[in-house]
């Protein structure tokens, strides 16, 4: 076999004047795609403007609320990078025993809500929680910033961990093998070879982790950590007003947006495409102490990840049974969270096409704009979006008030950031020749998007779907405010049982809402388990 | 893709086939209490009288927000909120009830101006855990002595939070209430975001007490736990025992006024006051009918004499003096 200099480190950004004439099309598809999800950012910042901030909070607060939001998304984002990235390699890379078992177990997490996770750790924790009983001793609840930071950290760890995979499994063992050839040793290899060559993926991780961060609401609030969604929420709850809690929140967008500025200077342009499949890797031998390790430390996350909420879960319902709570079932609401996170998901993978397209392969002022655009709505507090569209939707487009089309198009906003990411990374790692050589043999620009682009960015494609599913089915403030009426959701109906103390009905829809969040879960790592 | 965009249209088409679908006879009721108290109880009445309802449920401070917002053209015919501050609220998108709904309640529970009827009665309390507590507090003005320093939970955050100190602010005016508000700050108290995780946390000694309202407790109870703790009714017949009534009131623009009324009349009728005793646990507002076993005849309880119709007017000012105070 020969081995050519296949995988060097290439520009992807193409050299000036290339691509340009043929790109013009996905230009107009992306600002088509784009403007209706402008909607909610320009709706808020016209509703300040005309109708003024009301009594806001004072500098100091707003200093405090800053402090703590940038402190937690800071901490939050490098832990979850770190626990993500750790699994991703531990069940890619190595020969560590059930290493698919744990690669599923690693992913599953994310479809516990942020809200629900802070609700079963503390019913786990205290001086009656569950774990503190199966330990008889006393696990102290984490409140305020350490109970957030854990919280957030070890639900939000799946995300990185699920985009990290494929990115590892992507890179040429090649590189690797020609390091350890000439010396390196393992670790050297994985920082110096493995690592640079992550560096997409993981800033797309850190950027869809940290900006969650910015926007949680759940975890904050049950954990008690002042935060700006948390102060923003407070504003919308506590008053009838709601131009204080607007005012707000585009101070929030406006942090967001330097978040993502201070990330775009700092970015290197380097990208690594491949020009071939990559060949079997062998895995590298877990033997002795690091093999305990790395068991006891993905045991551990699935303790906490996963064995304790469903604990909790399945406590609250056997307590309730036994003290005769009867049992709904939530068939209509499960349909309706399924059928909208999925028509959110498959649209979103849709229009993510041309985004991801343009502003892989033209990066110029006018793509970071649109990437940082696509991230800022991403970042907003989901009730804040919800309000901007019914704001919206009162004003200029009656018709579509309360009604599941704008349901479904505010989703496809508020997470499009999710599969324009996951489709980016796809593209970065197609070479250009490939597309270049469909044009070469006659392919019109159409198929070649459609024979070519597509199925190299088919697992992109996927990976945003189901990232945009999961989020769809854990949403919470904007679907109340947006639905028709009597659109009940599963997220809404574990909200309604859980404000009023209806804990076993509560257990019954969060078990349902994690049930079917495993599915597209599953059909995404079942890819990564068939290599 | 094409997989894509088939399962897209796919689950359009299921999203739209769960809508609800069209009906002549079918009022919009927005309800800010929750579905698992309430929907029952719907049924019931469209089971009695052949109307149908289509209910949004939300908060009671957002359904109001979404009512001020829709304004005239909303299709709203019935808002039943949690408390008499959302009401009060969009009073003017209210009509005017009539004589025999108002009168079948103790005025102090309906609007003064006619606009709302209270439909159940809703007493804050101070719950407390029954092994770690002795001493109880005898006036809201107790529960900031620094024997409780740091032992008293509260939702700063919530809706009837907000309303209790909108009624203080009724009662002594904003600077006397800023004051409690601080010292009950100094004294550390421990914040959460609703009512049943302060009665969790009473109960499993979290905490020793905590600001509530009653029917959390007789909530939990049901669920299989609650029994390491008590509501109190602080009996010096201030703000602490404050009787905030659920209720409810027809949107002027209704084009269903007879369903409406008949809707507003079932909830004060003996079936719906008997559901909300022994169901929700709340005390029925109509005479003959008693409250839930355990719990005190409303009469009974020393409550303070507050203008429920004025509690919208100073809603705001309750939530600028919590946060002045630095409980948010």
């Amino acid at each position: 076999m020969t081995v050519g200099p296949l995988t060097a480190p290439v520009e992807t950004a193409p050299p000036p004047g290339r691509r340009i004439k043929s790109s013009r099309g996905w230009w107009t598809a992306t600002a088509i795609v784009l403007l209706p999800a402008l909607i909610p950012p320009i709706s808020l910042a016209w509703q300040v403007l005309t109708t003024g901030t009301g009594t806001t909070l004072p500098l100091d607060r707003l200093l405090e609320l800053f402090a703590s939001t940038v402190g937690l998304t800071v901490a939050v984002t490098t832990t979850a990078l770190s626990i993500g990235t750790t699994t991703a390699w531990l069940t890619n890379r190595t020969d560590i025993p059930a290493r698919k078992v744990w690669m599923i177990l690693a992913a599953l997490p994310l479809v516990i809500p942020s809200y629900m996770a802070a609700l079963t750790i503390i019913g786990a924790t205290g001086p009656n929680g569950l774990i503190s009983s199966w330990l008889r001793f006393e696990i102290p609840t984490p409140y305020g910033f350490v109970g957030a930071w854990l919280a957030l950290s070890v639900f939000l760890a799946p995300m990185a961990h699920l985009i990290v995979s494929p990115a590892l499994r992507l890179i040429d063992p090649a590189t690797e093998e020609a390091a350890t050839g000439l010396g390196a040793g393992q670790r050297r290899v994985f920082f110096t070879v493995t690592i640079p060559q992550l560096r997409p993926a993981l800033v797309s991780a850190g950027l869809m982790v940290g900006l969650y961060t910015v926007s949680d609401f759940g975890a904050v609030s049950l954990l008690r950590l002042d935060t700006f969604t948390r102060a923003i929420f407070t504003l919308y709850a506590g008053q009838i007003d709601r131009r204080p809690a607007a005012a707000l929140s585009l101070v929030l967008m406006g942090l967001a947006l330097a978040i993502l500025f201070i990330e775009r200077r700092t970015r290197s342009r380097a990208g690594y495409a491949m020009t071939r499949t990559s060949r079997a890797r062998r895995p590298i031998e877990m033997l002795g102490w690091p093999k305990g390790l790395s068991l006891a430390f993905l045991a551990a996350f699935a303790f906490i990840s996963l064995v304790v909420p469903v604990s909790v879960l399945l406590f609250w319902l056997i307590r309730g049974l036994s003290a005769g709570v009867e049992l709904g079932a939530f068939w209509d609401e499960t349909l309706r969270s399924m059928g909208v996170s999925l028509a959110a998901a498959g649209l979103a993978a849709l229009v993510s096409l041309p985004v991801a397209m343009v502003t892989t392969w033209k990066r110029n002022r006018f793509s970071g704009a649109v990437e940082s655009a696509t991230w800022a709505i991403y970042a907003l507090p989901h009730i804040t979006v919800g309000i901007a569209v019914v704001a919206f939707a009162l004003t200029w487009a009656r018709p579509l008030y309360q009604s599941v089309l704008l349901l479904v198009l505010t989703y496809v906003a508020m997470f499009m950031a999710q599969s324009v990411s996951t489709v980016q990374d796809s593209l970065r790692r197609v070479s250009p020749v490939l597309e270049d050589a469909s044009r070469g043999l006659g392919r019109g620009p159409l198929q070649t998007v459609a024979r070519v682009t597509v199925p190299l960015a088919s697992p992109g494609l996927a990976a945003g779907a189901a990232l945009v599913f999961l989020s769809v089915m854990k949403e919470l403030p904007a679907t109340l405010l947006l639905r028709p009426n009597g659109f009940e959701t599963l997220a809404i109906r574990i909200w309604s049982t859980t404000g009023e103390g209806f804990y076993t009905m509560a257990s019954v829809a969060s078990l349902a809402l994690i049930a079917v969040s495993i599915v597209p879960l599953l059909a995404l790592t079942y890819r990564d388990l068939s290599d | 893709m094409k997989r894509l965009v088939s399962v897209a249209v796919v689950a359009a088409l299921v999203v739209a086939a769960c809508g609800s679908s069209g009906s002549d006879n079918r009022i919009i009721v927005y309800s800010g209490r929750s579905e698992e108290l309430i929907q029952p109880l719907i049924d019931r009445f469209t089971d009695s009288t052949g109307v149908e309802v289509e209910v949004r449920y939300a908060g009671s401070t957002d359904l109001a927000a979404t009512l001020l917002q829709e304004g005239d053209t909303t299709e709203a015919d019935v808002f039943f909120a949690q408390d008499p501050a959302s009401l009060g609220s969009v009073a003017d998108l209210l009509a005017d009830l009539p004589r025999s709904i108002l009168d079948s309640v103790d005025p102090k529970f309906a609007d003064r101006n006619g606009r709302w009827v209270g439909t159940s009665g809703r007493v804050r309390t101070f719950v407390y855990n029954t092994e770690t507590t002795i001493d109880l507090p005898q006036t809201i003005d107790d529960v900031t002595d620094p024997r409780w320093f740091g032992e008293v939970g509260i939702a700063p955050t919530n809706g009837s939070f907000l309303a209790f100190v909108s009624a203080m602010i009724l009662e002594r005016g904003e600077d006397a209430t800023l004051r409690w508000l601080e010292s009950l700050e100094v004294n550390d108290p421990q914040e959460f975001p609703s009512n049943s995780p302060i009665v969790a946390a009473a109960d499993s000694g979290v905490v020793e007490g905590g600001l509530v309202n009653h029917y959390y407790l007789l909530r939990l109870r049901a669920e299989g736990e609650g029994t390491h703790s008590e509501n109190w009714f602080i009996p010096a017949g201030d703000v602490g025992t404050l009787v905030m009534p659920a209720g409810v009131g027809i949107l002027s623009g209704t084009d269903r006024p007879q369903e409406a009324r008949q809707f507003v009349e079932f909830l004060l009728s003996e079936t719906a006051q008997t559901y909300f005793a022994t169901e929700t646990f709340e005390f029925p507002l109509i005479p003959g009918v008693p409250p839930a076993e355990g719990l005190p005849a409303l009469e009974e309880l020393n409550t303070p004499d507050i203008d429920l119709s004025e509690l919208a007017d100073v809603l705001g000012d309750a939530a600028r003096l919590v946060s002045e105070a630095g409980l948010v």
